[in-house]
């Protein structure tokens, strides 16, 4: 299963590798940098409204104002910094996409933002069950609290892994044990081990 | 005042050598730098905007500044507590670096904004009572600002 993803993964990195857009972008003298910044400063809309509503479903923040009427004034503000994010962050792996592919962190980074996503839908299906019943308590009950944390948790980490995806400690042209390049999905050096 | 001597000092300090030595300590330092980049930017634009009333308009704006002002200051710390450890790496390089100097500029000009206009008006005096355009020029200024200190930071490592 997994090899087969990799070299479909990697097939899809060298289909876009191929298109002129995706050499122009990672040539380009500005271009790449403006996506790039774009795509850092956006966190402040982002994950800086993100912050703010999981600041105060741990009781930390706007302990005066109802946690719902939080989550949802800043939700459109946060989902438009997503859509930033989001669009910006393609293009950035479409500029580099076979490097991106076998990049151990960005797949991490991938594997943290579907956890970080689920993370998300539950805490708005457990907001909706809650009927705001401690919608006024200036600290929600503990399961909403533990939801928090863990979002400010995997979040933590998608930064982190997203930043790393520049290091090149573990590309794949490195001397590496063989589950990092399984980790990394580098089907080329794993065929000459075998 | 000749300053170079202060980022030589700095660039061959311990603090230097832990920045340079360790790649991966640096990376989560940045780390630190850019989620504190995120609370303090989210925390300027949710007032701000609030000011303009874009945002959070059935909450009333003093409560909103009220809120976010020990966040703001939190992530202050932390921003700068990390990008000294970071400037440690390159301290000799940030010095002959066009940006970085614009960012200190504006970073001076932030802190100054902040503490010494933004928050004795907008904590000292129901908002009511205070010129709406004022209140909208205060909110732009502040965007502006905090906006120009991030953006020339992240253009420091394309210069």
């Amino acid at each position: 299963m997994q090899p087969m993803l990799n070299d479909l993964l990697l097939s899809l990195a060298h289909w876009f590798d191929a298109m002129p857009w995706s050499t122009a972008l990672h040539e380009s003298l500005y271009l790449y940098a403006w996506a790039e910044s774009t795509h850092v400063l956006t966190l402040m809309v982002f994950l800086g409204m993100l912050f703010i509503i999981d600041l105060r479903m741990l009781g930390l923040i706007f302990t005066d104002v109802p946690a719902s009427t939080v989550a949802k004034r800043l939700d459109v503000p946060m989902l438009i910094g997503f859509a930033v994010m989001f669009a910006t962050g393609f293009i950035l792996y479409f500029a580099i996409p076979v490097r991106t592919t076998q990049s151990l962190w960005f797949r991490i980074k991938v594997v943290l933002l579907i956890a970080a996503g689920i993370n998300a839908l539950l805490f708005r299906a457990r907001m909706k069950a809650a009927d705001g019943s401690w919608d006024r308590d200036p600290k929600p009950p503990r399961r909403l609290r533990i939801s928090a944390g863990l979002s400010l948790a995997l979040w933590a980490g998608v930064v982190i892994t997203g930043r790393t995806i520049a290091y090149d400690w573990f590309d794949c042209h490195k001397q590496l044990p063989y589950f990092l390049y399984w980790a990394a999905g580098c089907v080329d050096e794993m065929a000459r081990f075998e | 005042m000749e300053l170079l001597p202060f980022f030589e000092w700095l660039e061959a300090s311990a603090l230097g050598e832990a920045a340079k030595a360790y790649g991966g300590v640096f990376a989560v330092v940045q780390m630190f730098h850019l989620l504190a980049l995120a609370l303090l930017g989210g925390t300027v634009i949710l007032g701000d905007l609030r000011l303009l009333g874009l945002v959070m308009a059935d909450v009333p704006s003093e409560t909103v500044i009220r809120n976010t002002q020990q966040w703001f200051n939190a992530a202050l710390v932390l921003i700068a507590a990390s990008g000294l450890f970071m400037s440690g790496a390159v301290a000799i390089k940030l010095y002959y670096n066009e940006m970085f100097w614009a960012k200190m500029t504006g970073l001076g000009l932030g802190i100054a904004f902040v503490y010494g206009i933004r928050r004795p008006l907008l904590l000292r005096f129901e908002h009511a009572t205070i010129n709406p355009w004022a209140l909208r020029l205060l909110a732009v200024t502040s965007l502006v600002i905090w906006f120009s200190v991030a953006a020339c930071g992240r253009w420091i490592g394309f210069s």
